[in-house]
């Protein structure tokens, strides 16, 4: 390959100054290896949150929404183009819960990117024990279907789940209720509803899931369990609860099963829009952090190549002279900057992955062993990353790099020369 | 007079600093091609001056200057940085090397600036030259390493490279004692019988400035004598 002289001009000038080059490229380095060790912390841990409200959440909930009166009904009868204005529309008295749900759940199961779907019965409850009473929820659920979507198995601290499958009147609480009740496996609870009459019911088991509001108030019990507790028939489902096979389509996908349904289909994004404003916020705070090292490391460069040529002005008047252009005095310094922004993008790039590898070994992890406690740091190894970091590494340096190389290329020739 | 190498047509030129004198009052020069001319004067009578104009890298003048029979004044920088890279070789008074490459680089820039040749001709054009002056020896030190005679020297090497149609020189002889004086003014000699290059240099040394083929005198910003009487 043919070097230019430019660039062997550029090389010559970085060489011979290696102690220098070296610092500048060392903030290049830290400032690719901060960004590179942010984005996977940031990336780790929203993934990580990400995760743990599936744990919970369904990637989509379809349930009855209680609806205010609307023009529809007025278009199909009336048939004009004609504007209606509804004055003061009244809430519609509507039946609770889904209409054949199991014939719903048929229709959407045929669709190929479901992954799984399951009915629910949920229950706004009061759980009595002695004198103690607490608000909570009961979801009625087949445990083994739900399972399979949340790893309810992975939380359980003591009992076994498959017994709500086959104890009568069982029930799977949260280890909150547990602490606040003073409930063991094998004791009794009284559940009670608005609607249907109290039943004393097994405590078969306890979980953990990690999230405080969860455990204090949320129980499972069988699906039939549930509509007894509410005095309810055996077609009565308050949730029809759907995982993708690619949850981040739920936002397309939920409009479309509100059309086909007419129910109100909520994907995981909408549910967990706090979590997603966290996430925002903690990409501003990091990505600023970014920005200032990123910027200290510019001025690196940019102090450096200023140190050059305010050194060299002779010499560039000299390579002026005998026949270089603006342009390639520019090259000759922008180049200069390019290499180091390389050299530090790289070291960089290695160091940014060291970091977040070690970090990702660091044991934080909480007091109890329990599937959805946070044992390690969590980091990403995410590909992107690391070519953003180099792109903007270099980025950064060729705007470090143009404003010393501009002064350079107006240096003029006689006015050095002449002394 | 059939070829003109340079023309310069009612060159003025003032100093701003401290106050607004002119250092170079309405000078007409013509050099033909092949003719090998000498500067003289007092010091402080303009003749630094006077060939920075002359050499494209000064446009603050009044006046007009043709290169080649090519008009000079008023083109862009860029043109006139390819016109000096190509068909100028200049020796500076204080010979500025550039002390972070060895001497044989330090040839080899402006031919490699220029790009005609490749980078293994250029080099060993590069020790031709160098050899010409006797410090081939000295072709991979730094610059910064050489005497001032021996920088000197590499200097009119390096101004020598592109086989340029002028060659100017401001006291490049200044640093050289009378044996490489002796072999700088043979060869500047062959150059303009034997290439037909063009040679303007400015000079205190009156033995130099008499053996050449005319000499201009200078006084106070004027050309005293164009030295066609000889
Ligand atoms: N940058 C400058 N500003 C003001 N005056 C200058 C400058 N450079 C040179 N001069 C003046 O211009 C005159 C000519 O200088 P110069 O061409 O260097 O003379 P020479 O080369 O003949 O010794 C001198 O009087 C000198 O003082
Ligand atoms: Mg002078």
């Amino acid at each position: 390959m043919k070097v230019s002289v430019n660039t062997e001009i550029a090389v010559t000038y970085l060489s011979s100054r290696k102690k220098q080059t070296l610092v500048a490229a060392m903030g290049v380095m830290f400032g690719v290896s901060m960004f590179i060790f942010m984005q996977s912390l940031m990336k780790g841990t929203n993934d990580y949150f990400e995760k743990m409200s599936f744990n919970t959440t369904p990637h989509i909930r379809l349930y009855s929404e209680n609806k205010v009166a609307d023009t529809h009904m007025m278009n199909n009868y009336l048939r004009d183009s004609s504007i209606k204005i509804l004055d003061n529309p009244k809430q519609l008295i509507q039946r609770q819960g889904i209409i054949n749900p199991y014939g719903v759940i048929n229709q959407i199961q045929r669709d190929t990117r479901v992954a799984a779907i399951t009915p629910q019965v949920t229950a706004n409850v009061i759980y009595t024990s002695g004198s103690v009473q607490l608000n909570g929820t009961v979801a009625g659920v087949n445990i083994t279907q739900e399972d399979k979507m949340f790893d309810v198995k992975g939380n359980m601290v003591t009992g076994n789940l498959e017994d709500l499958n086959h104890v009568n009147n069982s029930v799977l609480i949260g280890k909150g209720i547990a602490d606040k009740l003073s409930l063991h496996t094998g004791d009794n609870i009284t559940v009670g509803t608005g609607t249907g009459t109290p039943i004393v019911m097994r405590v078969i088991g306890i979980y953990s899931s990690g999230v405080k509001q969860v455990d204090e108030t949320k129980s499972y019990t069988n699906i039939t369990e549930a509509q007894n507790l509410l005095g309810k028939d055996r077609s009565y489902v308050t949730d029809i609860k759907i995982n993708l096979k690619d949850y981040n389509a739920a936002p397309d996908v939920a409009p479309e099963l509100e059309t086909i349904t007419g129910y109100k289909a909520e994907d995981w994004v909408q549910a967990n829009s706090t979590l997603k404003t966290a996430f925002k916020i903690r990409a501003m705070i990091l990505n600023s952090v970014v920005g200032v090292i990123l910027l200290v490391a510019g001025f690196g460069i940019y102090n450096i190549l200023n140190m050059t040529i305010y050194e060299k002005i002779k010499e560039i008047a000299i390579l002026k002279a005998i026949g270089f252009s603006g342009a390639s005095v520019i090259s000759i310094f922008l180049q200069q900057a390019i290499y180091i922004g390389i050299m530090g993008g790289i070291i960089g790039v290695f160091f940014g992955f060291l970091t977040s590898y070690g970090f990702s070994k660091l044991y934080i992890g909480g007091s109890a062993p329990v599937g959805g406690t946070l044992n390690y740091i969590p980091m990403s190894f995410y590909m992107p990353h690391y070519v953003e970091a180099i792109v903007f590494g270099i980025l950064t340096t060729i705007a470090a790099g143009y404003f010393p190389a501009r002064k350079a290329s107006r240096v003029d020739p006689v006015t050095i020369i002449r002394g | 007079m059939a070829d003109i190498a340079l023309m310069a047509t009612g060159i003025t030129k003032y100093f701003h600093d401290p106050v607004t004198t002119p250092v170079l009052k309405n000078i007409a020069i013509d050099v033909a091609k092949g003719e090998f001319v000498s500067i003289v004067g007092k010091s402080g009578c303009g003749k630094s001056t006077l060939l920075y104009v002359l050499s494209t890298m000064d446009r603050d003048y009044e006046g007009n200057l043709e290169i080649n029979g090519v008009k000079a004044t008023g083109r862009s920088l860029n043109d006139l940085a390819q016109l000096r890279n190509e068909s100028i070789g200049f020796v500076f008074q204080f010979h500025y090397l550039l002390p972070d490459f060895n001497c044989l680089k330090n040839v080899m820039i402006p031919a490699l600036r220029l790009g005609k040749l490749s980078y293994k001709e250029v080099e060993s054009k590069a020790y031709e030259k160098l050899k010409m002056f006797g410090v081939e020896d000295q072709a991979l030190k730094r610059a910064d390493k050489l005497s001032g005679g021996q920088q000197q020297r590499v200097a009119i090497a390096r101004a020598l490279i592109n086989d340029p149609a002028i060659i100017m020189g401001d006291e490049p002889t200044g640093n050289l004692d009378s044996k490489n004086t002796g072999i700088v003014f043979d060869l500047f000699q062959k150059l303009t019988q034997e290439f037909h290059q063009t040679i303007i240099t400015v000079t205190h040394d009156e033995d130099f400035a008499r053996r050449s083929d005319r000499i201009i005198e200078m006084a106070d910003g004027e050309i005293k004598s164009h030295g066609r009487n000889k």
